[in-house]
């Protein structure tokens, strides 16, 4: 392979595993709290259609991204409110969410944007870290990428650092796995689950406005196209651990980069192949085919006291 | 006495149900038909529109109808299956597997020779059985690493929806034969004798074999689950795995035999969407009648009755709501919310009526 | 000591010099038709162990949670250091200085110790190593050894006992509340866990420690609250010597006017009678059960039940004895066919058994009450009719589909025969009382068709004088009908009353084989504890 490929396909694999990075880290610390979002989905596609709508409205991306964020609230505020207060079934009101949601979109779309789809929509600038922006061949086709993405990788590694070394994080995961002793020790399952649930929704809201407004520079109906069902995926591949899951989420970004890759280099995979691949993973892993699966044990419990 | 009185406050609590559920159905049609005004489109419009998709002719009513049935089969196996407390999300992937199987045997496994109704039967079953195995994959993962079956036939979903991708795009699989490059990406038409064969034989009315097929199957399940042994078995399995294992009841092939049947309906459904309405595979194939069964499945709570309403229901809503974007320019994605509307009210009202029946 | 006819009056009469720690005054708690706790009137002074005797059900784990803020009373006032106190949740109990230790631990498996100590107690960055500091000395303060490091999942039941309570003495609480804390325990770790009470009280701190240990309340105990049925019906300054008063009030009959084997529940000492009518072996005609050096080892490999090698005659009682965790679960899942043994086999009426199902073992003539009745004996979502045919539903076939009307039918003879109170066979079983259910439960084992063995552990738990007595006449019936019994207990006098001989276990193995009479009642007590012959 060509060093210029092996960086552009390094360089978009980075850019296409970003979304999924987000709203896994997201997702991770929901799901170790003890909640299931599969309404990861739906809260991306809502703010990848408000961060663009935000950013057409306003002209300025950066406020685009402030629009995306708190338009995911409600939803999140909804998804923790089912799952929370009201003990609904996390699996059965993440699926409504996601089709409520893709329904709503897209008739604002269409209500909004009429016809005139493919609109061009003003994104968020692009950044070369000094240094490695530098290096020949691969500063520019993996460096150079939206500031958004290298926020979201700090945002990341703070969330890895705030699980391990903090009070905050010892709280969620004990939330998840023995939510009575958190309730005993004089601290709120109830908070800390609506907060896991809304940190959630801030991630996938980062995650779809990357999609809208950082990467492609436009919003298309249903644009998630299922990133968040494979959010959820990582998370099991990586079997609830941030760095496992970053691994998983950046390998199913370079599953997908491959599609486009592939091709060019003459290689003949069909296409659902590579797409199917991801879930195919999650799959064997949850399968008990890649190590033992340790989800949280009271992932989808209600907490009751 | 006290039986009677037993008899009497169960009757009330399914009243209840049937009344949050068509609460729950009442709001969210308000809400779309308020979302339809925002919009700018006279109401009148959009109800007319909605109506003549829906129910306005005679082949209106049978696309509604045939709508209805992959929903329905799909919303029996899930209740089904949740007898024994096992939540069957896989139904897209089911369909997607009933697809490929009954186009595979159509077109290539020799069916159309065959002789008598046998063409068109072997697909359904070449198709139950794909779907069914397909399920059967998450009871196996289920009963031999615990994996949680939600988790697995979503993901099998997934995975299943790329295999007809990938089905109608490689020409060793299943795809037409490229004469030129503007072949699309699908499979030849199935034979003629391949077609579930019309009721009537009024192409005025397409109504197919598939309805009493699909109701037939609805009594026998709604008979095994609350007439049998075997359905109380399948309760004490959802209930309490541990002591239905103690009284001697077999839980692993109760999983695996529910999950696929479950899996099966699903395919059974995907047989009928293709040899009864879409006659060639196409790459987005199942269209979210899985998904859309699934819900049907949980507005029934358990009823089979409760499924056949709500398949009927989300049938003529699909039917309207296509028609309705293509004559008044109202996006179906209307239907969409509603739905949406629809399982979050209902999931929500659950707690409540969990907690009123506790504290009876 | 005073007998309370108005607990109010009791509760005022108690008043000490100085104002005490914690006072509640009419203390009410109604859990929807349960009146657990009615006009409770307790007092608790600084430096004081303060028992609550009481029997299961008694109220005493409600109070408990009031105190903490676990429930909210419904009547009555609190003061906690001469203020109102009125906690909305353990959270205020906790910034109050009031701590508990819970019957069923809250400790995060996955987690260490430390991690377990900081949940709630820090803010900001954990500070893993001062934490871990503290507990080092905490431990050798009160004699209470830990590594802070490992992980909750690696100890034993006894030590994370420990991490409770130094969680609870991190917080240097003015009030220690435990509840029942040494059900779980071996003698030598009540001796310690005593101790540390000891201890904790002479630093000021009032404890409160529930209980229906007599003996623990004659060793420690300042002073002595008892409850029955959600009263105060007795209060002791000088507990050490009112012991028999005590248990009268407890128990409200005298303790020689009940049946033996039901007073035995209570810890009193059993009488010598009950052996006397029955000679023991004399029916011996064959054997029930025979085991062959059973073993279960867990998925970490450590040996749970270890060489495990027994006979159970026809017409013959045989006790297990231990302390709870010591292998009788692991016993009565694989004789029931919910386990798999590792190595051994067993033979039911001479047919090997080993490894069979559930549905076969029950074939063959096993009626199984097991110690977990909500988890694996009954389906309370389920009606009385269906559960008390839960295992032979095939009965009720006809052309393929049930019979409701036989089962209804067939449903009201055994109600009859065992005196199941319940308005009809419909009636949902979870809404049965426990007394009943177990009854129920009871009923259909013991009715399984050609009965050779009946495998009860801890029959009687958590059920009334009335019901305790119901259920030995049926075992006793059983056994006299040539069925043998091997019945698992981890209340002692419970089997000394009731077996013909009883088999020690400890870890897993047997410790000793000894007829059942109150003269082994040492011996056997020091085999519990592990101490070999």
């Amino acid at each position: 392979m060509k060093l210029e490929m092996l960086a552009v396909f390094a360089g978009s694999s980075l850019r296409l595993a970003m979304p999924l990075l987000l709203s896994a880290t997201g997702e991770l610390v929901s799901e170790r709290a003890g909640v299931l979002n599969m309404s990861v989905e739906g809260m991306m596609l809502t703010g990848a259609f408000a961060g663009a709508m935000g950013s057409l409205a306003t002209g300025s991306p950066v406020l685009g991204l402030l629009i995306g964020i708190i338009a995911v609230m409600p939803v999140a505020a909804l998804q923790a409110f089912l799952s929370n207060t009201l003990r609904a079934n996390q699996i059965v009101t993440g699926i409504g969410i996601n089709i409520f949601v893709l329904g709503a979109t897209t008739t604002a779309y269409r209500a909004v944007l009429g016809s005139r789809s493919r609109t061009e929509i003003p994104g968020l600038g692009k950044w070369s870290p000094p240094f490695l922006g530098d290096i020949p061949y691969f500063g520019d086709a993996v460096f150079h990428q939206t500031w958004m993405l290298y926020a979201g990788l700090v945002i990341v590694a703070l969330t890895a650092w705030v699980m391990r070394y903090t009070a905050l994080g010892l709280a969620v995961h004990a939330a998840g796995a023995e939510p009575r002793a958190v309730d005993k020790s004089g601290l709120s399952v109830m908070r800390i689950r609506y907060g896991a649930v809304f940190f959630a929704g801030f991630m996938s809201a980062l995650a779809g406005c990357f999609l809208s407004i950082g990467d492609i520079h436009t919003f298309t109906e249903g644009m998630t196209n299922g990133a968040g069902y494979l959010a959820l995926a990582g998370v099991i591949f990586g079997n609830w651990k941030v760095g496992r899951t970053v691994m998983a989420c950046l390998f199913f970004g370079a599953a997908t980069a491959l599609q486009f890759q592939l091709p060019a280099m003459g290689v003949d995979v069909p296409n659902a192949v590579l797409i199917m691949l991801p879930y195919l993973m999650a799959l064997l892993a949850v399968g008990g085919l890649v190590g033992r699966q340790s989800a949280p044990p009271y992932l989808t419990h209600a907490f009751v006291r | 006495m006290t039986t009677m009185a037993l008899n009497l406050w169960q009757q009330m609590r399914m009243q209840t149900a049937i009344w949050i559920s068509l609460a729950a159905v009442l709001f969210a049609v308000l809400v779309g038909l308020a979302l339809v005004a925002s919009m700018g489109v006279p109401l009148s419009d959009a109800i007319v529109a909605f109506a003549d998709g829906a129910w306005g002719s005679p082949y209106a009513i049978a696309a509604s109808i045939n709508r209805a049935l992959a929903l329905g089969l799909v919303g029996i196996g899930f209740v089904l299956a949740n007898r024994a407390n096992l939540t069957n999300v896989g139904g897209e992937g089911q369909i997607a597997l009933g697809g490929i199987a009954a186009t595979a045997m159509s077109l290539y496994g020799g069916a159309s020779h065959l002789p008598g109704p046998l063409p068109f039967i072997v697909p359904m079953i070449a198709a139950a059985l794909a779907g069914g195995v397909w399920g059967g994959i998450a009871g196996v993962l289920k009963a031999k690493v615990g994996t949680n079956e939600v988790i697995s036939t979503l993901l099998m979903s997934f995975i299943a929806i790329w295999l007809v991708y990938w089905c109608v795009q490689s020409e060793v699989l299943l795809r037409q034969p490229m004469n030129n490059t503007a072949t699309l990406p699908e499979s030849l038409e199935i034979p003629d004798v391949t077609k579930l064969p019309l009721l009537t034989g009024d192409p005025g009315m397409p109504l197919h074999w598939g309805l009493p097929i699909a109701l037939v199957l609805a009594v026998i399940v709604a008979i095994v689950l609350d007439k049998t042994v075997f359905g109380l078995r399948l309760r004490a399995v959802g209930l309490n795995p541990t002591a239905a294992r103690r009284a001697g009841i077999a839980i692993v092939p109760s999983i695996l035999l529910v999950l696929f049947l479950a899996g099966a309906l699903g395919g059974l459904a995907g047989s009928f969407m293709l040899q009864g309405e879409q006659y060639s595979l196409k790459a987005r194939f199942s269209s979210g009648y899985g998904f859309d069964g699934l819900v049907v499945g949980l507005l029934a709570r358990g009823s089979v009755p409760g499924v056949i309403a709500s398949a009927l229901l989300f049938g003529f809503l699909r039917s309207g709501g296509i028609n309705m974007e293509l004559a008044a320019g109202v996006p179906s994605a209307i239907v969409m919310v509603i739905q949406g509307i629809i399982i979050l009210t209902l999931a929500g009202a659950a707690f409540w009526m969990e907690r009123k029946k506790s504290g009876k | 000591m005073q007998l309370a006819e108005h607990p109010l009056e009791a509760g005022a009469a108690a008043v000490m010099e100085p104002p005490p720690l914690l006072s509640l005054r009419g203390m009410g708690k109604r859990f929807g038709s349960l009146q657990a706790l009615d006009g409770v009137s307790v007092e608790i002074a600084s430096g004081e162990i303060h028992c609550l005797l009481g029997e299961n059900g008694a109220g005493k784990s409600t109070l408990c949670n009031l105190v903490f803020g676990v429930y909210q009373p419904d009547a009555g006032v609190m003061q906690f250091g001469g203020r109102e106190y009125r906690p909305s949740g353990p959270a205020d109990a906790l910034t109050q200085g009031i701590a508990m230790v819970h019957q069923h631990f809250s400790l995060v498996p996955d987690l260490s110790v430390v991690d377990n100590l900081l949940l709630g107690q820090a803010r900001g960055i954990l500070k893993r190593g001062e934490c871990a500091q503290r507990v080092r000395t905490l431990s050798e303060n009160y004699g209470l050894a830990l590594d802070p490091f490992a992980r909750i999942r690696d100890l034993s039941v006894g030590e994370r006992q420990r991490v409770e309570i130094v969680k609870c003495l991190m917080r240097e609480p003015r009030l220690l509340v435990l509840d029942e804390p040494t059900a779980v325990l071996l003698p030598i770790e009540i001796e310690g866990l005593l101790q540390v009470c000891q201890r904790v009280a002479a630093q000021g701190c009032g404890v409160v420690l529930v209980t229906h240990k007599l003996a623990e309340i004659k060793k420690i105990a300042h002073r002595v609250t008892v409850l029955r049925g959600g009263r105060v019906v007795a209060t002791s300054n000088d507990p050490a010597n009112e012991i028999d008063l005590l248990v009268r009030a407890m128990i409200q009959r005298d303790l020689e006017g009940l049946d033996a084997s039901a007073s035995a529940m209570f810890g009193a000492p059993a009488t010598d009678a009950p052996e006397q009518d029955r000679e023991i072996g004399h029916r011996i005609e064959d054997e029930a059960l025979q085991v062959n050096g059973l073993t279960v080892r867990d998925a970490e490999g450590v040996a749970r039940l270890d060489n495990f090698t027994l006979i159970v005659n026809r017409g013959e009682i045989v006790g297990i004895a231990g302390v709870e965790g010591n292998g009788q679960s692991e016993l009565a899942a694989v004789l029931a066919g919910m386990l798999p043994a590792t190595d051994g086999r067993f033979f039911v009426a001479g047919k090997n058994m080993t490894g069979k199902s559930p549905q076969e073992v029950t074939a063959a003539g096993v009626g199984v009450v097991p110690e977990d009745r909500h988890a694996v004996a009954c389906i309370t979502g389920m009606s009385l009719a269906e559960n008390l045919f839960l295992n032979r539903l095939d009965r009720f076939k006809r052309w393929g589909l049930l019979d409701r009307k036989a089962l209804r039918e067939s449903a009201r003879a055994l109600m009859q025969e065992f005196d199941v109170r319940a308005a009809g066979p419909d009636l949902s079983f979870g809404s049965l009382s426990g007394g009943n259910q177990q009854k129920a439960v009871l009923g259909r084992e013991l009715t399984t068709e050609g009965l050779v063995l009946l495998l009860a552990a801890q029959p009687t738990r958590g059920l009334d004088v009335g019901a305790v007595e119901a259920v030995y006449g049926q075992i006793r019936k059983a056994c006299e009908r040539g069925v043998g019994v091997l019945l698992i207990s981890s209340e002692l006098d419970e089997l000394i009353s009731v077996a013909d001989r009883i088999v020690v276990l400890y870890r897993g193995r047997i410790m000793g084989h000894c007829v059942a009479h109150a003269s082994e009642r040492e011996r056997i007590g020091a085999m519990m504890a592990g101490h070999v012959e």
